[in-house]
């Protein structure tokens, strides 16, 4: 089969290591993409498509009326001036704006860029996905009978706790050194913009400070119109933006979905392991990508774990996977993110391990794996 | 760099694309075989979204927008339309994997697949107990006989879900042991526990959200003889008397068959979560 890759590549003259390793995980990845891979790999990645894209869909609709209708610094507004007071309430916002994890980052985009600070955005980011109704009763049904209240609240709880930490972490820090260079410079152009600009109330008067005559003649029907376009294409080009993303994580995820990419069996050995087992799942629930208002179903069902690994799947799992790390390339820098999964991993795999060691023993794995 | 027109028109027509993939595996009905129930509808609303959104950018690619420079301080129409990635790339990340996987689906995952979402697990490994939560007071052979029906043959009909969750409920087993079934799923080799080569499997999958997170649901089949020649993967109804034997340390559903048969598939393929 690979013959002719082969003498393709005795073209070459002399390749080096690295292109022989490439060339050589390349040629294991086609010899894993046999025909019934390529079936296996279109089903997941198409299931995981649909389920997701009308979610980025809402998300990045939502973004494009933020754009065109919310002023800048609105956000702002609402939260309370003490920052520390700021970042606690944004960490509850996800009960007003109840959106999952796909839906979160477009939305964030666009508020960041409107205003929010980037502690706030992370915060309302990090927590939205889990401190939100839906997920709580979506939890709430999948572990009914296996102590869904203590599951449900120790959610809500670290969920709310590890995003605050996060927020109040990121807030010691400036935007240039959290954001990608390009959204800095969007935020910082908009901010100038209005500010220079537009510092106005666009319905009524149109005295700018710019300069330049804002006595423009056009009528306020005509100018609706255009904001729609305007909403339009920014809904647009965030779904673009989002989705090609989205895209490759659901590529990656449907590749260790069919088990097309090596490694996922040591799972499995880790699953009774008061330490191991929690890291385990958060690994899982890293490659999964499942979306914050379904996943507790699929750990409801990892009996073989104890509930603390559970509890950090869940908590993990809508903050950090495989679609979200490229999603986050949208709005973070890349070490920021490989900081905040590694700071994710450690905080949230702490607090499982104690919180499991902490409640009484009769909520133990064991207790909830039998009871019925 | 690509012109604004042009870039909302690749978008607008990548867009169109996503649309016009979801609309039809809704209207085809094979949506059925991806997504669970409630989010089959939500994947309508996507498309019909996608389509909306898409056709007016597509439309209106050459209408000027308002732009905070509207004012008179310049214009930046299409800057705020700059992609963190160059428009073509965009358009053929979203494009060309989602185009390949129409092409190779066949809707269903293969064995391969399959054995990776439990098809051989034990079943007691991984049964889960909210399936059962529907049961409640004590467990009989009267109580399950009563609330499950009777074919002309004298064989209760049960779902294999049933059955699969069984193995982690001793009261449940106890209670089914040696009562005369009938279920249907789909037909798999069995690849364990075999010596006799006179074993089947009979599976459905149980999906949460879509069928990237199923997991297989298999009982085994035991037969006097060989197992009967069909298509792995081909729905079969059976009949048979189930046992709960210990084997590798674990109860395990076996339904010993009387009489198996191809049937045509349910209405729904796959267990969904309610």
């Amino acid at each position: 089969m690979f013959e002719n890759v082969g003498s393709f590549r005795n073209l070459r003259s002399e390749p080096s290591l690295g292109h022989r390793l490439t060339d050589r995980a390349w040629m294991a990845f086609l010899d894993r993409m046999s025909p019934d891979s390529q079936q296996n790999f279109a089903l997941a990645f198409l299931s995981i498509l649909f389920e997701g894209a009308p979610f980025i869909l809402l998300g990045t609709l939502i973004s494009g009326v933020i754009d065109v209708y919310l002023p800048a610094g609105t956000m702002d507004r609402f939260l309370p001036k003490n920052r520390v007071l700021a970042i606690l309430v944004s960490g509850l916002l996800g009960i007003v704006f109840p959106v999952c994890e796909c839906a979160v980052v477009p939305v964030i985009r666009r508020l960041v860029k409107k205003g929010l600070p980037v502690s706030c955005g992370l915060t309302y980011m990090l927590a939205a996905p889990i401190v939100n109704p839906i997920t709580a009763l979506s939890t709430w049904k999948a572990f009914e009978g296996q102590n869904a209240l203590l599951i449900v609240g120790s959610r809500l709880l670290i969920g709310y706790g590890v995003a605050v930490l996060i927020g109040l972490i990121i807030s010691r820090f400036s935007m240039r050194s959290i954001l990608r260079p390009g959204l800095v410079d969007q935020v910082e152009e908009d901010t100038c913009t209005e500010a220079a600009c537009c510092d106005h109330d666009h319905e009524d008067s149109h005295a700018c400070g710019c300069g330049s005559s804002c006595s423009d003649d056009h009528d306020h029907g005509d100018r609706s119109e255009r904001r729609i376009v305007a909403a339009f294409r920014s809904a647009m080009k965030d779904f673009i933006d989002v989705a090609v993303y989205f895209t490759v994580g659901v590529t990656i995820t449907a590749l260790f979905n069919t088990g097309i990419a090596p490694g996922a069996e040591w799972l499995d050995r880790l699953a009774n392991h008061q330490v191991g087992a929690p890291f385990a799942l958060m690994v899982l629930a890293f490659v999964l990508s499942l979306c914050s208002t379904s996943d507790a179903f699929i750990a409801a069902s990892l009996d073989k774990f104890t509930w603390g690994a559970k509890l950090a799947f869940l908590t993990f799992g809508p903050m950090m996977d495989v679609k979200l790390l490229f999603l986050y390339q949208t709005v973070l820098k890349r070490r920021t993110i490989v900081l905040l999964a590694l700071g994710l991993l450690l905080i949230i795999g702490a607090i499982c391990i104690g919180w499991q060691e902490l409640v009484p023993h009769r909520f133990s794995s064991h207790a909830i794996s039998t009871m019925k | 760099m690509m012109k604004a027109k042009n870039r909302r028109i690749l978008f607008s027509l990548a867009m169109l694309i996503w649309s016009g993939v979801m609309l039809y595996f809704y209207a085809s009905g094979r949506i059925s075989k991806y997504l669970a129930e409630e989010f089959r509808t939500i994947a309508l609303l996507g498309g019909l979204g996608l389509a909306v959104v898409g056709l007016f950018n597509l439309l209106t690619c050459g209408q000027p927008a308002e732009s905070c420079h509207d004012h008179g301080c310049g214009d930046c129409e299409g800057d705020h339309e700059k992609g963190d990635i160059h428009p073509l790339l965009a358009f053929v990340l979203m494009v060309v994997p989602l185009g390949l996987c129409v092409a190779w689906t066949k809707d269903d995952f293969t064995g391969q697949a399959l054995s990776r979402k439990g098809l051989y697990d034990a079943p007691s490994r991984i049964s889960s107990t909210p399936f059962l939560e529907s049961l409640s007071g004590p467990i009989t052979p009267e109580t399950m006989q009563k609330g499950h029906q009777m074919n002309p043959d004298g064989y209760y009909q049960f779902s294999l879900m049933e059955l699969f969750f069984s193995a982690g409920d001793r009261e449940l087993q106890s209670a089914l042991e040696g009562m005369k079934i009938e279920t249907e799923g789909r037909w798999a080799l069995e690849k364990v526990r075999n010596e006799n080569g006179n074993r089947a499997r009979l599976y459905r999958l149980f999906m949460t959200c879509c069928i990237a997170d199923s997991r297989a649901v298999p009982i085994v089949l035991e037969f006097e003889g060989a197992p009967p020649d069909l298509t792995e993967e081909d729905w079969v109804k059976v009949d048979g008397t189930i046992h709960f034997p210990v084997e590798n340390g674990a109860s395990q559903p076996v339904l010993q068959v009387d009489h198996a048969e191809s049937a045509e598939p349910p209405y729904e393929e796959t267990f969904m979560r309610n």
